[in-house]
């Protein structure tokens, strides 16, 4: 890194105000600029075999212009005349003309209007114009008396105001694609919704607003119609804002963190996480959404809203009378089962891997690894039978053993690196003191290791919950099943009941997810700590 | 040592009896019957006639499937064990850098290693349903696209998004392991690199790689067999439709076994599948005994 003198401090972060300034002015002028552009048929007319120029293409001029003229009347603005020419060549080998006229009325609305309309979009607008002025004045209450300080020793009343502004500035940026989104509800999919009759609740209010918006006030009951043949596009004003958003994020960026690299490197830091904490979380608003959404929304080609428009709080009803609490009863039972038996059988193995001494160490080590290779999908035609054998098939407790088996491995390897990790002076010292070893291991050791014992009991615990395969094969009676293959019963070939599957989806996630969240710090260290430690 | 003096010879071997016990039982014993099975006539009751040599494997080769099964398995393996390490790696370092909101962060990223794989599954075959499905109304909504796509038109497109379904619930695994090994790494070594004038890939290269490598190698090689194993997202998405076009190997044996009830030919695909796998677990034996030693 250069070295930094209060002189080339101050000129960095001058240069890097003048980026947010003028980023900041011209994102203002952005917003007096038409943001979106309409465009919007009016009249239509076509003439055949003809000739630019000649007689018959004159008169359907005209005519179609004394069309535009009354319009203006109307509205006071003169509309577009379209003129597409397709050329063809007649029997006779003469070449002709179509032409089709269309008069369009074009429109413009700048930022303003957006935020003057009352529209869903407008308000948004107006949102991440507040976020704006709020970062601006920010960034005015974190540079006075301090342009000269080097970055890294900047005070906190300093530092803070200028990444909050950083902050609030990238939030005004995310808000432009809502905008977007919200310009295309308002302009298209509720407008189609309608008109192909499934009207929604505050169609009224939104076709006034957008008669106000777009034709002031004029077109009243034909609103409804005018829209439908409405084309409409953002400008480039509208993609200048976007881009001068992110310049102005960068540019308070640099005040807070130095060097353009280093502020270029945050700010595709926090894009990463953004993008995959929205990727990841995905899946599950859209298992929150389904769930209580009713059956006839779920499949509504149009469903429009980030939210159910009615949360159907009675689908956790319907599913509690289909069963799902015996499939949460079964895979709780399941589950913890599997998890004390695991933990039975691992403790003291791990135990002796840790501690010990003992011919065919390496041999046992390899045995373990070598289970877990085997996974229980390629062998569900052995266990199935060996179940049979036993009379432990479609039963919770031959499901208990099998998971409990198949989490040998992990368990061992978790338990032995959190067992090796730990000194044994003191079990050493109790076994001086006529301790036996067992009570050694159960006073001494064990409370020690119970972080690495609990993050086990829990990998174990939801590992066995989350099971699917061996669960839908061996288990055929409904009231034995788990909550992974009860759930199935929502979806058959021919119909899917998608509320309910998400509803008992969404019931049987929540718990493991929160668990395994507990265990989240532990886990990785405990994953790599078997392995590395030896 | 770490250790602690044992009494009697066979005292570790009691501690170990109870584990040995349960994974004799329950892991060993069914291999056991499923390589008896593959060599073994079995009719279509599901009674075994005895010993028929391999024709078990011969049928499950002739089987009209298998070569696209194996391709199919070979594409699902590599790009998921692949493309998850890769972007479960960069995950790890976004997630070892100082920022805020990194606990919550961390905490989101955990989420799909904690749900069913099940249930993940059917939530994005909601997503990708082609006229109701999130994807398009949101795309709709977002006005990127004009009219509902159909996001499964072909086989192929189908198993891309299987793949895809794949490396999304595989990123976690990875990403923590990883991040495991970044948190091992002394500041120091950073330090000196920066001293003599290192940027950020030079660090990368010369120091973070060569330090998460033996994360890295447990991780991608549990990876590959998990992978390879991996039954409830195909099964749910496709069920390997149409005409096992989109089945894997443990789909497609899972398939021969309990529909079609060709549970002879289905053990010795298990058995081809243990010899793929013996290749992998090999690998990773010689990995983590040679870092014993080390």
């Amino acid at each position: 890194m250069r070295p930094s003198t209060p002189e080339t401090v101050r000129r960095a972060n001058l240069r890097a105000l003048a980026v947010a300034l003028l980023a900041a002015a011209l994102a203002l002028a952005m917003l007096c600029l038409p943001l979106y552009r309409f465009s919007a048929t009016v009249f239509a007319k076509k003439s055949g075999n003809t000739f630019v120029g000649d007689e018959k293409y004159q008169a359907v001029r005209a005519e179609v212009e004394a069309e535009a003229a009354r319009r203006a009347e109307v509205t006071d603005r003169m509309p577009e005349i379209v003129e597409n020419v397709t050329e063809r060549t007649n029997s006779k080998g003469e070449k002709t003309s179509m032409v089709a006229f269309e008069v369009r009325e074009v429109m413009r609305r700048t930022g303003w209007q957006f935020i003057a309309s009352g529209l869903g979009c407008g308000k948004v607008l107006l949102a991440a114009l507040i976020c704006f002025v709020a970062a601006l004045a920010l960034l005015g209450a974190g540079l006075p008396g301090a342009m000269a300080t080097d970055w890294p020793t900047l005070p906190a009343s300093k530092r803070a105001p200028r990444r909050i502004a950083a902050a609030l500035g990238l939030a005004a940026l995310l808000l432009i694609p809502v905008f977007m989104m919200g310009c295309n509800l308002a302009f298209s999919r509720q407008i189609k919704l309608a008109s192909d009759g499934f009207a929604k609740p505050g169609l009224e209010a939104l076709l006034e607003k957008l008669d106000r918006f777009l034709y002031d006030g004029a077109a009243g009951e034909d609103t409804l119609n005018l829209m439908g043949g409405v084309a409409y596009g953002p400008t480039w004003a509208l993609r200048a804002l976007i881009a001068l958003l992110a310049a102005f994020t960068l540019g308070a960026l640099m005040l807070s963190e130095g060097h353009p690299a280093e502020a270029l490197r945050r700010a595709l830091l926090y894009a990463f996480i953004i993008a995959l904490c929205a990727l990841i979380l995905y899946p599950y608003y859209v298992m929150v959404i389904t769930g209580f959404r009713s059956n006839a929304e779920t499949t509504d080609m149009y469903f429009q809203h980030l939210l159910p428009t009615k949360w159907v709080w009675s689908n956790l009803r319907d599913i509690i009378n289909r069963g799902v609490p015996r499939f949460l009863l079964n895979s709780l039972m399941l589950s913890v089962g599997a998890t004390v038996i695991a933990l039975l059988c691992g403790i003291p193995a791990a135990y002796a891997m840790a501690r010990m001494r003992f011919a065919g160490k390496k041999a046992f080590l390899g045995f373990v690894i070598m289970s877990q290779m085997f996974s229980p999908v390629v062998l569900l035609v052995g266990i199935s039978r060996l179940m049979n054998a036993i009379h432990l098939n479609d039963s919770v407790w031959g499901l208990m053993f099998i998971n409990a088996a198949f989490n040998q491995a992990f368990a061992i390897w978790l338990l032995r690196g959190t067992f090796v990790s730990i000194s044994s002076e003191m079990e050493q010292a109790a076994c001086i003191d006529g301790c036996n070893t067992v009570s050694a291991m159960l006073r001494v050791l064990l409370p020690m290791a119970a972080p690495g014992i609990v993050t086990t009991l829990i990998f174990v615990f939801i590992n066995a919950w989350n099971e699917y395969t061996i669960s839908t094969v061996l288990i055929s009676t409904a009231a034995n099943k788990p909550i992974t293959v009860g759930i199935t019963q929502f979806s058959s070939f021919n119909m899917i009941e998608w509320q309910y599957l998400f509803a008992a989806a969404l019931v049987a996630t929540i718990p493991v997810v929160i668990l395994f969240m507990c265990i989240e710090k532990h886990l990785a260290a405990g994953l790599t700590a078997g392995g590395v430690k030896g | 040592m770490n250790t602690i003096p044992i009494r009697h010879k066979w005292e570790p071997y009691l501690w170990l009896l109870p584990s040995l016990l349960l994974m004799s039982i329950f892991v060993v014993f069914p291999i056991g019957i499923v390589f008896k099975l593959s060599v073994s006539e079995i009719s279509k009751s599901g009674v075994v006639r005895g010993f028929i040599g391999l024709k078990n494997f011969r049928d499950a080769f002739r089987d009209p499937a298998f070569g696209t099964v194996m391709l199919n398995t070979a594409v699902w393996v590599v790009s998921v064990v692949g493309l998850s390490t890769l972007l479960g790696f960069i995950t790890a370092m976004a997630l070892n850098a100082k920022f805020f909101g990194r606990k919550v962060a961390r905490s989101i990223v955990v989420f799909p290693w904690a749900t069913s794989l099940v249930i993940q599954a059917s939530v994005w075959n909601y997503i990708i349903k082609g006229e109701y499905g999130s994807l398009n109304n949101i795309l709709l909504n977002l006005g990127v696209i004009k009219s509902a796509v159909n996001w499964r038109a072909t086989y192929q497109i189908e198993f891309a998004w299987e793949c895809g379904v794949g490396i999304f619930v595989t990123i976690p695994f990875v990403a923590f392991t990883v991040l495991a090994g970044l948190q091992s790494i002394d500041d120091a070594y950073y330090e000196a690199a920066t001293v003599d004038g290192a940027g950020f890939w030079k660090k990368l290269r010369h120091v973070t790689i060569p330090l998460v490598k033996p994360s890295l190698t447990v991780c991608t090689v549990l990876n590959i067999i998990y992978v390879f194993n991996s039954f409830p997202i195909i099964y749910t998405i496709t069920k390997g439709a149409p005409a096992n076009k989109t089945d894997t190997m443990v789909t497609l044996l899972y398939m021969r076994a309990f529909y079609d009830n060709q549970k002879g030919p289905a053990t010795a695909m298990s058995v081809i599948g243990f010899a793929i796998l013996c290749v992998c677990a090999g690998a990773y034996m010689m990995t983590t005994m040679r870092k014993e030693e080390a």
